[in-house]
């Protein structure tokens, strides 16, 4: 029964990364100038357009766009994503060498995110219509109405312009050593404009899952014959948390859409930055690559979100969905 | 047992109940009849202690002869731990959806009372039976369960703590009339036995008529009528407890 349900997951997600991968595809393409400005380099102006030519067609440009992504998505099941256009590398290695650095920011946010809101969301949802309640309401408006960007722009200004405390941007001290202290000490604040930027939110999503729960006629019935609090709180959390797990799960992919914008302005040398950098030049095979990528780590956190919602809820264990 | 004077319960103007005053027997089963809106689930909510934050309470309650309305929270609910045990209508919604029964019947019962596990076992294990659910039951998840069997279970938590006052709200209005049958002949056995306060909340005349000593009837949050079940059933006075009896027989 589980390897079933195993094996579908894993031909869903693999539906879902085909269907990711040829809109991309098809909205690179669509996008105004030429694909094979990349590989001209600099030389665009110098290139005869025999020369040209002669490139669209080693690279298989010339070819209908459709028989370009059915070239490339073939390539990529062999686990072959090609080569930068702009750097001439293989474009895993690129990866390779980006995909740590996200997933540190990406998974410390996550992390501090989760244990910040759910302590907000307890604290404000369990004591309805008192100050914390309505202090975190207004709070979860404030910071998910400010972007990001504008965020990062003034903790730049504040702290590393003005009182110095934390560098501009980058991940490593040019004249240290590097090491976990100075990594840590580079990732402070593009940390702190992801963690502000989705912390309210979440916390606002969990205390009206808790105030709703409150509310719960099984509360009142354990209420009411003298179930102690402290018992109740638990049932409360226990059945708040699983639409918040769900909620978490739906939003992964504005984790990374999110690293995205903070780490072009901190310069973090991630996948965000290499998208945008990509986008830029039209590097369509790193941009293809980093696309996949992220799809697949966001498939993989969304099937473990899943497992965890079977072990949280009965009703998916036991109700024959699984 | 309880002694109710001038019970006043509003929200803003609104008058939930107005002025009522009546007295729970020891020992004998007292029903309030009434249609829905008319006062009687607040009633047990105010003698409970379990009123919405924003509701006003004026008069006295007095349940061995002290007075409830003063009572700290904690004192509330040391009232309730000790003394009463409430059968509420929906069943279904009266466990959490995400934990075994296992658990909330202790939590109900073996918690309330300071009972060890092992303890707790044996003697659900029993009430279970003598209800007609079996062992199962304890490893199920309330969603696993029909109408029916879950009030079965709330009534053994209730049969578990042997309480002084059992108050039961519409505790029938969800099962069906074979269902029906047998929670009121079950209720019945637990007061024969125990000899255990009923105060029993219900819209079904036939209901109140085949269990309750004494009725109260309430319309707009007032009792219009009291009496012995014959005198309500056989010389109805007030025309809307006459409406009532001559809409159920």
């Amino acid at each position: 029964m589980i390897a079933k349900w195993i094996g579908k997951r894993v031909i869903m997600g693999t539906i879902v990364l085909i269907i990711v991968s040829f809109l991309s595809f098809f909205i690179m393409h669509a996008a105004p100038g030429n694909p094979a400005a990349a590989y001209y380099g600099g030389n665009a102006q110098t290139l005869s357009t025999a020369e040209k030519e002669r490139i669209e067609k080693a690279f298989g440009l010339d070819e209908p766009v459709l028989y370009q992504y059915g070239t490339w998505l073939r390539e990529a099941l062999q686990g072959n994503l090609g080569y930068s256009a702009k750097e001439g590398r293989p474009v895993a290695a690129i990866l390779q060498e980006r995909l740590p650095t996200t997933l540190q920011l990406v998974v410390l946010t996550l992390l501090i995110v989760a244990i910040a809101s759910t302590w907000l969301g307890l604290l404000a949802g369990m004591k309805e219509g008192s100050i914390v309640d309505r202090v975190l309401s207004m709070f979860s408006i404030a910071s998910s109405a400010i972007p990001p960007f504008w965020l990062g722009i003034l903790f730049i200004m504040v702290f590393s312009v003005q009182l110095g405390w934390f560098p501009t941007s980058g991940m490593n001290d040019v004249r240290g050593e590097g090491g976990l202290v100075d990594r840590l000490y580079h990732i402070v604040l593009p940390l702190t404009v992801l963690v502000i930027s989705h912390v309210g939110i979440f916390a606002r999503f969990l205390q009206d899952s808790v105030k709703a729960e409150n509310r719960s006629y099984y509360v009142q019935v354990a209420f009411a014959n003298g179930v102690p609090e402290r018992e109740i709180r638990t049932m409360v959390f226990r059945n708040a948390v699983i639409p918040y797990i769900n909620y978490i799960g739906m939003t992964i992919p504005s984790f990374f859409g999110g690293s995205i914008v903070v780490e072009t302005l901190f310069g973090w040398s991630g996948l965000g930055q290499l998208l945008v950098k990509s986008v830029m030049v039209k590097d369509f095979p790193v941009l293809m690559g980093a696309i996949l990528i992220i799809g697949v780590v966001v498939v993989i956190c969304l099937f473990m979100i899943d497992v965890l919602m079977i072990c949280l809820n009965p009703r998916l264990r036991r109700g024959g969905i699984v | 047992m309880f002694n109710i004077e001038n019970l006043t319960v509003r929200i803003n103007d609104k008058y939930l109940i107005k002025g009522m005053t009546f007295t729970v027997p020891k020992g004998q089963i007292t029903a309030i009849i009434g249609e829905s809106g008319s006062g009687k689930s607040t009633t047990i909510s105010a003698l409970l202690g379990i009123l919405p934050a924003q509701a006003t309470l004026e008069g006295t309650i007095f349940f061995n002869g002290r007075d409830l309305i003063d009572l700290s929270r904690d004192e509330r609910l040391a009232l309730r731990k000790k003394h009463f045990f409430t059968i509420f209508q929906d069943a279904t919604n009266s466990f959490s959806p995400t934990l075994k029964m296992k658990q909330q019947l202790y939590s109900l019962t073996a918690l309330r009372l300071g009972h060890k596990n092992e303890a707790f076992l044996a003697k659900i294990k029993v009430i279970l039976k003598d209800l007609n659910l079996s062992e199962d039951v304890l490893e199920s998840y309330p969603f696993e369960l029909s109408g029916g069997m879950l009030q079965r279970c709330m009534l053994a938590c209730a049969l578990y703590n042997e309480p002084d006052v059992l108050m039961a709200d519409e505790p029938t209005s969800a099962l069906d009339m074979l269902h029906q049958q047998e929670f009121i002949k079950r209720l019945k056995k637990l007061h024969t036995q125990l000899g255990t306060t009923v105060l029993l909340i219900t819209h079904d005349l036939g209901v109140a008529a085949s269990i309750a000593d004494f009725i109260l009837v309430m319309k707009n949050g007032e009792i219009v009528e009291r009496g012995q079940v014959a005198e309500i059933f056989e010389q109805p006075k007030h025309l809307y407890t006459k409406r009532l009896v001559a809409n159920h027989f």
